[in-house]
């Protein structure tokens, strides 16, 4: 089955660029493509000139604790982890002998310094999240992937955890790619690519 | 460190709890058993070097060369001389009587201890040593046999001695026990002073050694090759009467009930591995997303399995040792001899069983999250790939297989439980989807809450397949301990009931058989009949003459035994070959005990000559019995036909049941019939029950474990299809259904399965019980109607009520915490 044709995109250093389009219109597929979450069945992806094609899921595994970060939907927190657990996780996949001291810097920076002790179940929707992108931002990647970083937060919240994101990726110059369906959010990028039953229809 | 930290996180998700608790029951099992039967085998075989007063004999009708001691003083061994002989006893001018007199060195008894009792039938008291030189002891009923009392004179040959004390019992009685008089004990330097054994007298002499095997070994190997014709070694006698096949059989049981053990604590490991990798299914998917390489999710796994490893095993096998001290300590008062540790093995048994069940049984799943796709953190609809293979399921049964045959070390048990149970899971399964797939079409009629459960069974139809295949198995299990233990125990009781004849009366002559009869039945339980008995000598076998002496082939020598007369074949006895006579045939036939027969090489139709006194006597053979000599009833070697027996001189001897506290009443009868011998066997008697009691309590106790595992694995069991049902009832919580009608459903669906698995249980355990008792433990089988109702009625309460507990949280907390959660 066909799900993605004809994309040929280009994504530079420290751009930020949202993939918008409808439900089912192949946007997490290409997340997940570009991410190296997943393998094509054609076609291949470069990830600071590296062929993902050739690599195997370990490698792909390694680049990703290298130089991508992620913030998802449904936050993806180990539920029997704390808040501090969970952004300390990708730190010790790192060997980062600081990891505890540096995750504490992030959640502090995300505003859950009083709140790192909790587990997922004790917190908000938008706390969850918040947690999600210190973890993110913590590993310092050179990529950062989100997929609907807002698609279950109020909008209010989604705002705040929205500037949030966008905040402190400046701060650090990663790469952002962001799928949305929010046109408000895909604004705030610097390109966009529209996609629509698997094809690149549009791109600003 | 990260795989502790992860280990102590994920601790509340239940399942490691019952992976650890079934790992430390598998290691406590295990390790337990295995110490307790290495400690009771010791205990066994110092309790058989017991009924030889020591650990090696050797016996002959010459006095040992004095080399052989020096020789063994030399290695270190410890020795006692003993020299028994019949030899008329005198007291004062008129009482005389033939004993058989015992003299023995300082040293004697080298192994187990003699009893003395300061009067004739009183209290016994313990002794290290015999009488000292000048001294001797008499056997009770000698004193009113020589009108003797404490402190009077006794002569043997030419000496004079006092008498000290009534002799109770010999720790090595048991090779006196029929042919002599009673028994006098004294010190062996007064022999040179009697002057009773001359060259030529019968006399057997006898050289006691005890000391380390290795030593004793070693001494063996240089004494062997220096023995003489007529100079024979005595080793442990396999001769433990009625203690020794009881004591098999329970560690028969002890062994199946490990091994039982240990596949339910296999398939509790398997099912809490099993639903611990599904939950983290999402985790690695999580940490692959993060960057985690396989390697490192297998070395994360590896580690924490590592960890829970270690931790069961420490755990198990402080519990197993636990385990049998709790043993030891009830067995206390009725084991002759404490034994001493086990040493390590039983513990390094216990920890190879928790690396194997770990390898076989919980790595297969968890071993297969390193292969998880990170794509799970998108699309939570990909399929599981953590699925157990059949390859899984092999692993499990071979693993299991290799565990018990290590254990039992027996083939056949080993065997019979595997066939039962791979018989029984493919039966349930089959039978499972068969009323699975009924229950549904039967539902469709009922009310909603039963529609909504049966349909719940159907839907998950492939899980609760697999659910009652596992619950049934545990059951089953359960039951077949059950049902074995049951009939274990209640075979000893009948065994030894209350009440068993605990004396013997031997030498009661004809013409006192009618008062002999009235005098017990006023003073002592008699529950057996008087039987005639007559001494005869075996000479001849199909013509040819059996050779004499100590040269001759030991098995096939002239010998004594006792025979008998009957009509009917005696109560107990079962014929294995040829047939029994009419009654008051006059022809001349015998009917031999199986043992004796297959000794001698005797068959049906072969003819065998006796001297009977001095007179000849052939008949043939007519049938071969088996006998049961752990009855304590009397039993005998030879059955003649009464008209067959007629004319020689017979003797008659029963047994009769005496309270202790009834004892006395052997001073009178023996005064009244001198010429009677009695043996009294209370002791040993009250001993077999004493052991046999703690033995049942220690099989009670390891049932007590095993219902452990067995619940464990009903636990797990339930825990694994708890979160579809968790789901599925929030998400009808949500929709507006009642608590009544969730938890209602939740109640008949659990309750159906354990319906399902308890009749299925039931018929596998009737089978395996059947197959086990008949070709494994040599004993017989009768079904057992107490459980068919029994079994199904407790496996659905238990499942019932575990599901219920395992599901409360679905009406007890909001539906979207719990959707949340899941």
């Amino acid at each position: 089955m066909e799900i993605l044709k004809g994309i040929d995109i280009e994504i530079k250093a420290h751009e930020s660029v949202a993939i918008v389009g409808a439900s089912g219109s192949g946007k997490s597929t290409l997340l997940g493509l570009l991410a190296g979450l997943d393998e094509s069945s054609e076609g291949d992806v470069w990830v600071d000139g590296i062929s993902l094609a050739s690599l195997n899921e370990d490698e792909r595994a390694r680049l990703r604790a290298d130089k991508i970060g992620f913030v998802f939907q449904s936050f993806q927190l180990l539920p029997s982890l704390t808040a501090l657990e969970n952004v300390m996780l990708p730190l010790e996949l790192h060997g980062a002998a600081d990891a505890a001291t540096r995750a504490e810097h992030f959640l502090g920076r995300v505003g859950l310094a009083e709140r790192m002790d909790h587990y997922p179940k004790q917190l908000s929707g938008g706390e969850q999240q918040r947690v999600a992108i210190a973890r993110a931002f913590a590993a310092e990647p050179a990529i950062l992937f989100a997929d609907e970083p807002t698609g279950n937060l109020d909008t209010e919240t989604g705002a705040q955890v929205i500037d949030l994101l966008f905040e402190i990726n400046r701060e650090q110059g990663a790469t952002l790619v962001l799928v949305t369906h929010e046109m408000r959010l895909a604004d705030r990028c610097d390109r966009r690519l529209r996609l629509h039953g698997g094809e690149l229809v549009a791109e600003d | 460190m990260t795989a502790l930290r992860m280990l102590l996180r994920d601790w509340r998700g239940g399942e490691l709890g019952v992976l650890l608790a079934a790992l430390i029951v598998a290691v406590a099992i295990v390790s337990g058993i295995s110490a307790f039967t290495t400690r009771l085998q010791s205990s066994l075989e110092q309790e058989s070097h017991r009924f030889l007063a020591a650990d090696r004999v050797v016996s002959g009708s010459r006095a040992q060369p004095l080399e052989w001691a020096a020789h063994a003083e030399g290695q270190g061994l410890q020795l006692a001389n003993i020299l028994t002989f019949p030899s008329m006893v005198y007291a004062g001018e008129e009482d005389m009587y033939l004993a058989s007199v015992k003299a023995a060195s300082d040293a004697y008894p080298l192994r187990g201890e003699l009893q003395m009792s300061a009067q004739p039938f009183g209290d016994s008291e313990i002794r290290r040593q015999g009488p000292v030189p000048g001294t001797v002891w008499l056997d009770s009923r000698l004193f009113a046999l020589l009108n003797v009392e404490v402190g009077g004179r006794v002569n043997i040959g030419d000496g004079d001695f006092e008498v000290t004390a009534a002799l109770r019992s010999e720790p090595d009685q048991a090779s006196g026990f029929l042919g002599y008089g009673p028994r006098v004990l004294m010190h062996i330097d007064d022999i040179p002073a009697t002057r009773v054994v001359q060259p030529g007298s019968r006399v057997e002499y006898r050289l006691l050694l005890a000391g380390p095997e290795a030593e004793l070994d070693q001494y063996i190997a240089w004494l062997e090759p220096q023995m003489q014709n007529g100079q024979r070694l005595l080793d442990v006698s396999n001769n433990q009467r009625g203690i020794g096949r009881a004591l098999e059989r329970a560690e028969s049981f002890l062994l199946l009930a490990g091994s039982l053990g240990v596949v339910l604590a296999g398939v509790a490991i398997a099912l809490a591995a099993r639903r611990f990798s599904e939950r983290h299914y999402d985790y690695v998917a999580i940490m692959k997303s993060l960057g985690a390489d396989s390697g490192t999710i297998n070395r994360l796994y590896a580690f924490s399995l590592l960890l829970l490893g270690t931790l069961a095993t420490l755990c198990g096998a402080g519990l197993g040792w636990g385990l049998q001290a709790l043993f030891f300590e009830l067995f206390a008062d009725a084991l002759p001899v404490m034994p001493g540790p086990a040493g390590a093995r039983p513990y390094i048994v216990g920890a190879a069983t928790a690396l194997v069940c770990l390898l076989s049984f919980a790595w297969p799943p968890l071993s297969r999250l390193g292969g998880a796709s990170p794509l799970r953190v998108l699309r939570r609809d990909l399929p599981d790939e953590t699925r157990r293979s059949v390859f899984d399921n092999l692993l499990g049964l071979a693993a299991v297989l290799l565990l018990m045959l290590w254990y039992s070390g027996d083939v056949a048990l080993t065997l019979a439980v595997l066939a039962g149970l791979a018989v029984s899971a493919s039966l349930a399964a089959v039978v499972a989807l068969l009323l699975l797939r009924g229950g549904r079409l039967a539902g469709m009629r009922a009310g909603s809450i039963w529609r909504l459960a049966l349909a719940g069974l159907q839907r998950r139809g492939g899980a609760n397949t697999l659910q009652v295949v596992i619950f049934s198995l545990a059951i089953m299990l359960l039951l077949v301990l059950l049902l074995v233990r049951t009939s274990l125990i209640e075979e000893w009781q009948m065994q030894l009931p209350e009440g068993t004849p605990n004396h013997f009366l031997l030498n009661i002559a004809p013409h006192e058989v009618n008062a002999v009869r009235e005098s017990l039945t006023r003073k002592a339980v008699l529950s057996q009949p008087l039987y005639p008995m007559i001494r005869g000598r075996i000479t001849h076998v199909n013509g040819e003459a059996l050779g004499s002496g100590d040269g001759a082939d030991p098995d096939r020598r002239e010998r004594e035994t006792n025979l008998t007369w009957s009509n009917e074949i005696p109560p107990d006895n079962e014929l294995v070959a040829g047939q029994w006579w009419q009654p008051d045939t006059s022809e001349p036939l015998v009917s031999v005990e199986e043992g004796i027969a297959e000794r001698m090489q005797l068959q049906v139709g072969d003819t065998v000559s006796y001297m009977i006194g001095s007179l000849p006597l052939e008949v043939t053979v007519a049938s071969i019995r088996r006998l049961d000599w752990e009855s304590m009833q009397p039993n005998f070697f030879m059955v003649f036909p009464p008209a067959v027996l007629q004319g020689y001189a017979a003797t008659f001897m029963t047994s009769f049941h005496l309270e202790a506290k009834d004892k006395r009443f052997l001073n009178e009868f023996i005064r009244s019939y001198p010429t009677v011998s009695v043996i009294e066997m209370d002791l040993v008697i009250a001993q077999v029950r004493t052991i046999i009691a703690q033995v049942s309590a220690a099989i009670e106790l390891v049932l007590a474990v095993i219902l452990a595992a067995g619940a464990l694995v009903l636990i797990a069991g339930v825990q694994s299809s708890v979160d579809a049902r968790l789901y599925e009832g929030a998400i009808l919580r949500a929709l507006g259904a009642s608590r009544g009608l969730i938890l209602g459903s939740v109640v008949i669906e659990f309750a159906a399965l354990g319906l399902f698995a308890g009749l299925l249980a039931t018929v596998a355990a009737e089978i395996a019980v059947a197959i086990l008792q008949t070709q494994a433990l040599d004993m017989s089988y009768s079904p057992h109607p107490e459980i068919w109702l029994l079994g199904p009625l407790l496996a659905v309460l238990m499942i019932g009520a575990l599901g219920v507990w395992n599901c409360r949280r679905v009406v007890s907390s909001p539906p979207l915490l719990v959707l949340r959660e899941l």
